[in-house]
């Protein structure tokens, strides 16, 4: 295990290297998405300003989600962008080049790829974090937990990703389905969070675990809630568990497009 | 005429290829549903919050707001803007442009024909889901609506394309264009009226969305409110200006890069 992860940094790290060689493009896409990011803020701040404070999400909750959601999604996607290439992979027949590797191929996949502008995500993230942190005046208690639920919150995020990614294998046109199932995922994770009550929030709860990369561990911060810290921590760990056995038994339906792309990009 | 009949040609092939990949329209049908239904259900929980009115705009109205921005977007006529960074970073750009056609016209057209086909089910789909769940607003019932409509939705497509044309050509320049890609993807969106429908807007922030082009190309979502009634020919008069305004800026845009281009053949 030592030494795959010992691959996974050495991958990452060239891959970081590569993308920082085009400097230009590199940090243009970095601050351009920090920049693209803040809409979202200025959308649901101006949400609450117009409709009045909904299930006691404030303005400040709102930052929280971002910080949540961007971290998550950056440090996966900034890392391990391999995973959302999965359907371009299978599409062009270089995954054979995968299954061919010594290496563990989930942890092969996931690093064979990078993302300039999801360290702009994570960048974003985290100065989203700092200023949450003020806004709400955390206290120490706070501050961990938020530090455990950015951690868990990584790990559904990764989890969901490797899900919608492995379920490229069962479909004919996989880049196009996997981008809506993405986007079913992804897209009400940054949604005003206080908005969701009822069967709408126990869908995106337990059936599309949307919520669980932001607006649980929001909630669990703000109310200074176990409970719900526990809820995400479960959740977390078996979507994580879903995952992992869904990838293995998704492979297996892989058939080689027989393309001559051994050893190329 | 050979231009129209090229158009036919792209639209109608790009059709076919379409209905042939029904996995194309599941994933345009579930981001709409990531994004639209999902939107719906959180309005319909804050207006029965707020006593069915917030701004004076009952839930059907701003629903159905919401619905036009969203069917809209499967035309995905700001792919454009990609389309034309992918030409120029691959290198496609140099055979495309020794083709006896117009360059810009063509991406267009594949543009609305790779659109098309999606736009036409979920629009259709989904009009009749929200007829039936929550009803039409007696604005949609005038005699008016319709045919303003489709003015402002025909305007509403050259604009786009235009604005989106804009940000492509700026790959000759800026060879990745995704940053100013995002951030004029994002003023669409704020501006037009997506997660938060424009009558819920402050005043500033309307006027600049009456004002600027970034709303301008999403004027569909204003159909549904009762000041389209007296303001539709001044909004589409607003289209008019920015088309021939960015008409202009892509025809200069174009003709200096056209001049940067070196052609090696090969």
């Amino acid at each position: 295990m030592n030494k795959e992860i010992k691959f996974a940094m050495y991958a990452i790290k060239k891959n970081i290297q590569n993308g920082a060689e085009l400097r230009g493009s590199f940090l243009i896409n970095i601050f351009g998405m920090v920049i693209n990011n803040v809409a979202y803020i200025f959308l649901w701040v101006y949400f609450i300003k117009s409709v009045g404070v909904v299930g006691g999400w404030t303005a400040a909750d709102i930052i929280g989600l971002q910080a949540f959601v961007a971290i998550g999604y950056g440090f996966v996607f900034s890392t391990m962008m391999g995973i959302r290439k999965i359907p371009e992979y299978i599409n062009s027949g270089s995954f054979d080049r995968f299954i061919l590797s010594p290496k563990n191929l989930l942890i092969r996949i996931a690093t064979a790829s990078f993302n300039a502008s999801a360290i702009g995500d994570l960048i974003f993230g985290l100065i989203c974090f700092a200023v949450y942190i003020i806004l709400i005046s955390a206290n120490f208690y706070q501050f961990l937990m938020m530090l455990v639920l950015v951690v868990l919150a990584t790990i559904a995020n990764l989890a969901i990703s490797i899900i919608v990614g492995a379920s490229s294998f069962f479909f004919m046109d996989p880049e196009a389905i996997t981008k809506g199932f993405f986007d079913l995922f992804f897209a009400p994770s940054l949604f005003h969070g206080g908005a969701f009550q009822g069967a709408l929030r126990f869908v995106f709860t337990f059936i599309i675990p949307s919520l669980v990369i932001g607006t649980l561990p929001v909630e669990a911060v703000r109310n200074m809630s176990l409970g719900k810290l526990a809820l995400v921590a479960i959740l977390a760990f078996v979507w994580f568990f879903i995952a992992l056995r869904f990838f293995r038994y998704a492979v297996k339906k892989y058939e080689s497009s027989n393309f001559m792309t051994f050893g190329s990009q | 005429m050979k231009e129209l009949r090229l158009a036919k040609k792209i639209i109608k092939t790009l059709v076919k290829d379409r209905i042939q990949y029904p996995g194309r329209l599941l994933a345009d049908t579930l981001t709409t549903s990531g994004r639209c239904v999902v939107l719906l259900l959180l309005y319909y929980y804050v207006f029965n919050l707020k006593g069915g009115l917030i701004n004076n705009t009952t839930f059907i109205v701003a629903a159905w707001s919401i619905f036009f921005y969203f069917a809209f977007m499967n035309l995905n006529l700001r792919n454009i803007a990609r389309l034309i960074m992918a030409d120029v970073q691959s290198g496609n750009i140099e055979v495309l442009l020794n083709k006896p056609i117009s360059y810009l016209l063509y991406r267009s057209w594949w543009q609305i024909g790779a659109g098309l086909y999606s736009f036409l089910v979920v629009t259709l789909l989904g009009s009749v889901a929200l007829i039936l769940i929550i009803g039409i607003p007696s604005t949609m019932t005038i005699a008016l609506f319709l045919p303003t409509v489709f003015l402002t939705f025909l305007m509403a497509v050259v604009l786009s394309l235009l604005i989106y044309i804009i940000v492509g050509l700026l790959s000759f320049w800026i060879i990745d264009i995704n940053p100013v890609f995002w951030l004029i993807d994002k003023m669409v969106m704020i501006l037009g009226g997506s997660y938060l429908p424009v009558a819920l807007f402050p005043n500033f922030l309307y006027q600049i969305s009456i004002y600027s082009p970034f709303g301008a190309s999403q004027f569909i979502t204003h159909v549904v409110y009762e000041s389209w009634q007296m303001n539709w020919y001044w909004l589409i008069l607003v289209q008019i200006f920015w088309i021939i305004v960015l008409g202009l800026a892509v025809y200069f845009m174009f003709r200096s890069v056209k001049k940067k281009v070196s052609i090696n053949g090969g």
